[in-house]
């Protein structure tokens, strides 16, 4: 059994329930910053928790690590935790890779043997349409995008099916504000999974719809200084299957970046779900937690 | 099959936007010099500035820096051109200040692929400081 599952397992047998939603928390929080401090990096102003109409330079390899640990209804705990690598191929075309490193319940109420895993790599062709930059610092951006879900997961985590998706994302930088908004139709052939983890995982077609807005706090004013930016971010992430299943999360965040890296901070709300499947229902969600450490080499 | 036909409008209305994109943006970028995603690799007289750069300062005058990381995007693509070096950046005004030295005279169509490979619109080359 894993360290944390033990740990986790004496604290609830001994304290009362707030203690140990604390320890859950704590302990998700110090296997996030471990995780996150695995590096990665990537590019340009992007909210944490959803695509941006950014893409990196012809033969330039990007990676960008995140981890999320998942509070779920049922005392579940997981966490997740992925690189992304883009690379861009030739001017305005790129191809990414988000390949799960690791995939757990830290705090486990079902069998160690699938406890812990590996998710679906996500593997996307981006084609940048527009790139109008219409003075200094402001810029208006979007893409469209094409890939599937490779069956890479081990059981339990997703199903063995290659699940093919087409998406567009557009991004507006004015000043100190950014927003970004996102679609992105999935096609899913499988049937699901008979344990579903997530609203994605009912077996049914599904469109991610995001929107983001960004506000740099820090510095006011660019100058000559390399200084870095403090952005606070707000994200409505929301996930509706074609059978009408519906999860949408509010997602306020924190993004700190300077020339050479990125931190960024996130948590994750429920604001409206309806995860019931014909197979079985999701676990709704508590709330998350997300961190990210961002590199440019 | 609704499956289907739905995957092909998407793509259709996606294939069809991007047509609109590339044609107003060329036709913007003719007419403004402020380059798209089609920016030319082949015209670059649309960026007024020499044609080559002897040895010296200069300041490029660069659209769509909107964040810190843009900084080391830049630099990494113009470092790359031989004979440029120390860039400087001042972002509130889309400042590049580079030096040229060691007789390379790179020409304007290198600076200006480097700075659209970085991902940005170069709209101006002075010569000097600023």
């Amino acid at each position: 059994m894993p360290r944390g599952t033990i740990l986790v397992a004496r604290a609830r047998a001994a304290a009362p329930a707030p203690t140990r939603v604390a320890r859950r928390t704590a302990a998700a929080l110090l296997a996030l910053c471990a995780a996150a401090s695995a590096a990665g990096s990537a590019l340009a102003q992007e909210m944490p928790g959803m695509p941006s109409a950014t893409a990196p330079s012809p033969g330039v390899l990007i990676p960008r690590v995140q981890a999320r640990a998942w509070f779920l209804e049922g005392d579940q705990t997981l966490l997740e935790q992925s690189v992304r690598l883009e690379y861009g191929l030739v001017r305005d075309l790129s191809i990414s890779a988000e390949i799960p490193l690791y995939q757990g319940f830290f705090d486990p109420p079902r069998p160690s043997d699938g406890a812990f895993g590996l998710g679906d790599t996500d593997l996307l062709v981006e084609l940048r349409l527009l790139r109008e930059d219409l003075n200094a610092l402001d810029t208006i951006r979007a893409s469209v995008f094409a890939g599937a879900e490779l069956p890479t997961a081990t059981g339990g985590f997703a199903d063995a099916t290659l699940d093919p998706c087409i998406g567009a994302v557009f991004t507006s930088i004015s000043g100190r504000h950014g927003v970004d908004l996102s679609a992105r139709f999935t096609f899913v052939t499988g049937d699901g999974l008979d344990a579903p983890l997530f609203l994605t995982d009912l077996g049914e077609d599904f469109v991610n719809l995001d929107a983001g807005y960004g506000f740099r706090i820090h510095p006011e004013r660019y100058g000559e200084e390399r200084t870095a930016a403090w952005y606070l971010t707000a994200e409505i992430n929301s996930v509706w299957t074609t059978a009408g299943q519906h999860e949408v999360i509010l997602a306020p965040g924190l993004l700190i970046e300077a020339p050479t890296y990125a931190i960024e901070l996130g948590v994750a709300l429920p604001l409206a779900e309806d995860l019931e499947g014909d197979r079985g229902a999701a676990p709704g969600l508590d709330f998350a937690l997300l961190a990210g450490v961002r590199l440019l080499f | 099959m609704n499956r289907i036909l739905t995957a092909c409008a998407l793509l259709c209305v996606a294939a069809s936007t991007g047509c609109r994109t590339n044609a107003s943006s060329a036709a913007t970028s003719e007419s403004t010099s402020s380059s798209g995603t089609d920016a030319p690799r082949s015209a670059p007289a649309a960026v007024a500035g020499p044609a080559s750069l002897p040895d010296g300062r200069y300041t490029l005058v660069v659209h769509g820096m909107s964040c810190p990381k843009c900084i080391s995007n830049v630099e990494l693509q113009l470092t790359r051109i031989k004979g440029v070096v120390r860039p400087v950046i001042d972002m509130q005004h889309g400042f590049v200040v580079i030096e040229v030295e060691g007789g390379t005279a790179p020409t304007k169509l290198a600076i200006t692929d480097a700075v659209i490979d970085s991902g940005f619109t170069l709209v101006e080359i002075r010569g000097g400081g600023r």
